[in-house]
C-alpha cells in the first residue's frame, strides 16, 4: 500500500491534468480551481521544511564542531536576523531588512557572480589555443561573438555584429534545436512512463 | 627567431594568473569610474519589446506583467532592464504588474519599484501593482490561473490587499488584457511562460536574460514564441537608450514622449557623461563601457596566448 497509494494519486492526477489541458469543460475548470486552493495550502509547508532542513544540517555541524563550523553559525545567524528584521520592521524601503538587502546581500551576490569574468579571462588566456581546426573555428567564433556583443564590433565593421547574429541564429540554433528535440522526446517518454506506472524510481525504495 | 623573443613568450605563457586578474579588474573598474560616451546600437529583439510596451501607452485595458526569477547575483545585468521597463511604463502611463517566484527576488522587486517610481507621480494599486513573492511551487497554477482570472489566481498583492478590489484591476481580467509578460531570469524560465501562457492563452512573452543564457533562448526568439528579448547588459543599454530617446522625450510637439522611429534612433546620440540623464537610468550604458574594455582585454589575452603558443611550438619543432 505504501507504494500503491502514491502511484494511484500520481496516475489519477496526472491524467486529470492532461485532460484539463485539452478539455475546457466546467468539471475540468472546477478541478483546476480545487487544485489551486490545495497548492496554496501546501506551499507554506515547503518553506517550513526548508528552514527545518537548514537548521538540522547546520545545527549538526555546529554541535559536532566539524571543520569550518563557524560558517554554519553565520548562516543560521543571518537567517534568524534577516527573518526577524523582516517581521519586526517590514520589508519596505528604509527598513533594516532593505538595508541588509542593499548593503549585504546585493554586493556579496554580485561579487560572487562577477568572479566569473576573472576566471573566463584567465581560462581564455591559458587554455584557448588554436591546436586543431575545430579549436580554431571555436576560437574565431568566440572572438566574433564577443566583438559583436559590444559597440566596438559595429564600429570596426557592420559585418561583425551581423556575423555574430548569424553564428547565434544558424549554427548555434541547429545544435540547440537538436538538443532540445532530444530532451523533449525524453521528457515526453518519461512522463508517459510515470503516468502509466512503468517508471517508479521516484517513489524510492529501489526497483 | 630571436632568443629574447622566445624567452619573452615562454615567460608570458606561464604568467601568474593574478596578473591577468589585475588587468581585468582595472579594465572594468576604470570605465565604471570614468564613464565615456560610446555608441549604443539598438537591435531588433529589444526594439520589438519597446514597441510592444509602447503600444499600451495610455490604454486602460492593457497591462504589462514583469516576472522576476533571479536573485541579487545577476542584478548588474538584469536590474537596469527592469528599471528601464518600469520607467517606460511610468513615463507612458502604462499599467504594470510585478511578481517574483523566489524569496531572494522579493526585495529586488521593491528596490526596482522604489528606484523607478521616485521620479513619477504613481500610486501602488492604481498605476502599478506588486503581486509580491509567490512560492515557486505555485508558479504553474498561477500561470495557468491568470489565463482565466488574475484576481483569482493571485488573490493578494505584496501588501496583503485583495487584488480584485484594486483600482488597477479595472478592465484587467486575464492575459487578453495583461497581454505582455516579460520574464527576467538568469535561467531558461521564459520557457514555462511560452508553454503555458503563450501556447494556451496567446499571451505575448518576452525575456530579459543574462548574456550567458542568450544562446539558450534564441530558438524561441527565432520562432516568434518570444516576441522580443533583452540580451544581457547590451539589451538593457539598448532599452535605456530607447526610453531616453522616445518615452522620456519632451518637447512642444511631444509633451509625453514621442513615437518610435528608426530614423530618429539612428541619428540620436544620448551623452552619458553629463547630468542630463540620472545615473540610475544610464547604469547599463556605463556598464557596457566596462564590458567593451573587458571583452577587448579577453580577446587580447587570447591572441597573446596563441601567438606565444605558435612561437614556442615552432621552436620545439
Amino acid at each position: 500500500m505504501k507504494r500503491q497509494i502514491p502511484l494511484i494519486i500520481i496516475m489519477t492526477l496526472g491524467f486529470m491534468f492532461v485532460a484539463h489541458s485539452f478539455i475546457p469543460h466546467k468539471i475540468s475548470v472546477d478541478f483546476f480551481d480545487w487544485f489551486q486552493d490545495w497548492a496554496k495550502a501546501i506551499s507554506p509547508f515547503a518553506v517550513s521544511l526548508g528552514i527545518m532542513s537548514l537548521f538540522m544540517v547546520h545545527g549538526t555541524k555546529i554541535k559536532r564542531k566539524v571543520p569550518n563550523w563557524q560558517y554554519s553559525v553565520i548562516t543560521l545567524a543571518g537567517l534568524i536576523f534577516t527573518a526577524f528584521a523582516g517581521f519586526a520592521w517590514g520589508t519596505q524601503s528604509g527598513t533594516p531588512y532593505m538595508w541588509l538587502f542593499e548593503n549585504v546581500q546585493m554586493p556579496m551576490s554580485a561579487t560572487m557572480f562577477s568572479l566569473l569574468a576573472f576566471y573566463i579571462a584567465s581560462a581564455a588566456y591559458k587554455a584557448f589555443r588554436a591546436r586543431s581546426a575545430e579549436a580554431t573555428v571555436l576560437l574565431v567564433a568566440a572572438v566574433v561573438v564577443m566583438l559583436g556583443q559590444v559597440p566596438l564590433g559595429a564600429m570596426i565593421s557592420k559585418w561583425i555584429p551581423e556575423t555574430s547574429t548569424w553564428i547565434l541564429n544558424v549554427p548555434n540554433l541547429a545544435a540547440k534545436r537538436a538538443i532540445m528535440i532530444g530532451v523533449g522526446l525524453g521528457i515526453t517518454a518519461t512522463s508517459l512512463k510515470i503516468l502509466l506506472g512503468i517508471e517508479r524510481t521516484y517513489l524510492g525504495g529501489g526497483d | 627567431m630571436n632568443k629574447n623573443v622566445i624567452s619573452f613568450f615562454n615567460k608570458i605563457q606561464n604568467i601568474d594568473r593574478r596578473y591577468i586578474y589585475i588587468v581585468v579588474a582595472f579594465s572594468i573598474i576604470i570605465p565604471l569610474l570614468i564613464p565615456f560616451n560610446s555608441r549604443t546600437y539598438v537591435t531588433k529583439p529589444t526594439e520589438d519589446i519597446y514597441k510592444k510596451v509602447d503600444s499600451f501607452a495610455g490604454d486602460e485595458n492593457k497591462a504589462v506583467l514583469m516576472s522576476f526569477t533571479h536573485d541579487a547575483s545577476t542584478m548588474p545585468e538584469l536590474f537596469p532592464m527592469e528599471v528601464s521597463v518600469l520607467r517606460h511604463c511610468f513615463e507612458r502611463n502604462i499599467k504594470v504588474f510585478t511578481i517574483c517566484w523566489i524569496p531572494a527576488a522579493a526585495p529586488l522587486v521593491d528596490y526596482a519599484l522604489n528606484t523607478a517610481r521616485e521620479d513619477f507621480d504613481v500610486q501602488s494599486g492604481v498605476d502599478y501593482c506588486n503581486f509580491g513573492y509567490k512560492p515557486y511551487v505555485l508558479r504553474l497554477p498561477i500561470m495557468l490561473g491568470m489565463g482565466d482570472d488574475i484576481a483569482k489566481a493571485v488573490e493578494t498583492d505584496s501588501q496583503g490587499r485583495k487584488v480584485e478590489n484594486l483600482e488597477i484591476m479595472k478592465n484587467i481580467k486575464n492575459y487578453d488584457d495583461m497581454n505582455l509578460v516579460i520574464d527576467f531570469a538568469a535561467s531558461g524560465s521564459a520557457l514555462q511562460w511560452i508553454t503555458y501562457a503563450r501556447a494556451r492563452f496567446g499571451a505575448n512573452i518576452a525575456a530579459g536574460v543574462t548574456a550567458v543564457m542568450v544562446a539558450d533562448n534564441y530558438p524561441y526568439l527565432q520562432t516568434g514564441q518570444l516576441m522580443g528579448m533583452f540580451r544581457g547588459l547590451k539589451g538593457a543599454a539598448e532599452y535605456e537608450k530607447l526610453v531616453d530617446v522616445f518615452a522620456a522625450y519632451e518637447s512642444e510637439d511631444y509633451p509625453n514622449g514621442r513615437p518610435f522611429s528608426k530614423e530618429v534612433i539612428k541619428e540620436t546620440r544620448v551623452p552619458i557623461t553629463g547630468d542630463t540623464v540620472p545615473y540610475k537610468y544610464k547604469k547599463a550604458r556605463i556598464g557596457m563601457n566596462a564590458q567593451s574594455v573587458a571583452h577587448i582585454m579577453i580577446i587580447f589575452f587570447i591572441l597573446l596566448g596563441n601567438i606565444g603558443y605558435f612561437i614556442t611550438r615552432k621552436k620545439e619543432l
